[in-house]
């Protein structure tokens, strides 16, 4: 049995991203992505009353209701009874103003030491890929326009985080350097965190590298380094990923996650 | 009928035709475009028809984000070339079988990429250009994987961008909640991408869920989002197995019996289940009411919103 007061691994996740989010910040919470989902949610009922969350290409502002029903389909119409407007699909993609507030998460079958991603597939010849995945879907363009992003996978292992993505369908950091994005002309916000279910990583200022953050409760260093395909950057104290507090725990239980897809 | 010149009166022409009328215009070749949005909307009896017709070679556009019907058309064998940014079902299946096993077998090809360059080219065929441009994708692969995206430097400001080269579509067929008889479309809810397909197309197909009076779209004009297909098709559980806003939700239980034929394909190369699940609803079915007996009427009322 699950002890009443500790979190799980996808519940730390969570709060990871939820605290990274401000108020008055715009995130899109996707379907059946539950740990993205949640951290948006717990922001916007904590301390985001000026979120914006777009659930189902709808806006809304969820803020009094008592239990958010989760979805399992993005095209679930359920979801349409909060919305306050809706997004032309076409219109959310390619109105790119509004993104300047935003928080993106975006998933991925490999991830390279500066953060590049690739959701195309594997295999070092595109015309004969050894698996293909599922598609760009809006990565490409959201990890670009909004404010920054961050990498969130279901497994720590050697297949994502390789030392070189077969291609890259989302930029991260490029080959390194501060100004990898700039001088694209891409606006500089990037990736933040890679959070993972060992461990969270960020970027060094300068180089832009990979660098492990925190590792979450009863996960060791060497643990993942054994997991991770390129060098990381290891700071001299390696923190443990802060847990949510009662209260956070409270209300993802109650309000956010009630099926508890975070606890399965 | 009228037996004078001088009191006939011109009269407004209906667009309702027969969907095998709107399957005739398809031909080898084409670039054909199926709307809707992931697990919801899309016009299967199109589809279905495609299919049945034996419809070959054709350049399929799906909407942004595609579901298992664009895997459908990959499985029969009518597609040579994708464009879409995905193609799957969700939970339901994260990458469409079929159009996986397609692809790595080269018998597929895939205009790759994503949703944002997918809109900005139906953007500039509806505006007749040859290409809209967009920054995001400068740096990643797409340029080299898709050598129809170029990268260019723009006249204005001399900055780095990719031009998306125009997605012209011959036919659409789209699936939306009502019409009345002149082609003014409505749906229950924002219609995903439809729009930008229709504004895209030569000419537009649109299965609905019912044809209503002109006086009943004229309560509500604002909600008009298609002022004009070319043709509207009566289809009532048209988009089934997907779901169709304000009617019925996905049948979950009828897509995953498709996914597991289609993944007995993919991973054992066993054609049989995929063979059987389109004798039974594809090619087998007389027309769209027979397809409807198959599924079961229990069935397709059981497909409750709330």
């Amino acid at each position: 049995m699950q002890s009443e007061l500790q979190a799980t691994n996808r519940e730390i996740m969570a709060t990871v991203l939820a605290r990274d989010l401000a108020d008055g910040e715009w995130v899109e919470v996707g379907a059946n992505l539950p740990v993205p989902r949640a951290g948006v949610l717990l922001a916007h009922l904590l301390w985001g009353p000026n979120m914006t969350v777009m659930i189902a290409m709808t806006k809304a502002n969820v803020l009094n209701e008592p239990v958010i029903e989760e979805f399992q389909l993005i095209t679930d119409q359920r979801a349409t009874r909060w919305a306050e407007a809706y997004y032309l699909h076409d219109d959310l993609v390619e109105n790119m103003k509004f993104r300047r507030k935003g928080v993106f998460f975006a998933g991925a079958l490999q991830i390279d030491r500066y953060g590049n991603s690739n959701l195309i597939g594997i295999g070092a010849d595109y015309r004969a890929l050894k698996f293909r995945g599922p598609g760009a879907i809006g990565v490409c363009n959201a990890t670009v326009m909004n404010s920054r992003f961050h990498l969130v996978v279901n497994a720590h292992d050697k297949r994502i985080f390789v030392p070189k993505c077969d291609f890259v369908s989302a930029y991260g950091w490029g080959s390194g350097g501060k100004d990898a994005r700039t001088r694209l002309g891409l606006p500089g916000g990037g990736p933040r965190y890679v959070v993972t279910p060992l461990a969270v990583m960020d970027f060094e200022d300068e180089s832009k590298r990979m660098r492990l953050k925190s590792v979450h409760p009863g996960v060791s260093v060497q643990q993942v380094l054994d997991n991770t395909g390129f060098e990381l950057l290891v700071p001299a104290q390696v923190a443990v990923t802060e847990t949510p507090s009662a209260d956070e725990l409270r209300v993802l239980r109650t309000r956010i996650d009630v099926q508890g897809a975070l606890r399965n | 009928m009228t037996t004078s010149t001088e009191n006939a009166r011109p009269e407004r022409s209906k667009r309702i035709v027969d969907i095998e009328h709107a399957l005739a215009q398809v031909h080898d070749g084409m670039t054909v475009a199926i709307g809707g949005f992931i697990n919801s909307s899309h016009p299967m009896l199109a589809v279905r028809g495609l299919i049945k017709r034996g419809v070959k070679n054709l350049t399929v556009v799906g909407a942004a984000s595609s579901g298992l019907e664009i895997d459908l058309l990959i499985a029969a064998g009518c597609a040579r070339r994708v464009v879409a940014p995905y193609v799957g079902g969700e939970v339901l299946a994260p990458i469409g079988p079929a159009f996986r096993t397609a692809v790595e077998r080269g018998k597929v090809e895939v205009f790759e990429l994503d949703e944002a360059m997918y809109y900005a080219g139906l953007r500039a065929a509806a505006q007749r250009v040859p290409f809209n441009p967009w920054r995001s994708g400068v740096g990643t692969s797409f340029p080299e994987i898709n050598p129809a995206i170029k990268t260019f430097q723009d006249p204005i400001n001399g900055e780095t961008l990719l031009a998306i080269p125009a997605l012209n579509i011959d036919i659409a067929f789209l699936h939306a909640a009502v019409s009345d008889p002149y082609g003014n479309v409505q749906y229950v809810g924002h219609g995903y991408g439809d729009r930008a397909i229709y504004a895209a197309a030569d000419a537009s197909f649109v299965q609905v869920e019912q044809v209503v009076s002109n006086e009943e779209i004229r309560k509500d004009p604002l909600r008009t989002a298609i002022p004009g297909a070319d043709g509207i098709i009566r289809a009532r559980f048209g988009a089934h197995p997907y779901s169709s806003p304000g009617y019925y939700t996905e049948d979950q239980a009828h897509i995953r019996d498709y996914v597991k034929a289609a993944t007995a394909w993919a991973k054992a190369d066993d054609f049989g289940p995929l063979g059987a699940y389109l004798d039974r609803f594809v090619t087998g079915p007389a027309d769209h009411v027979d397809y409807l007996e198959r599924v079961g009427l229990r069935r397709l009322l059981a497909l409750d919103e709330y």
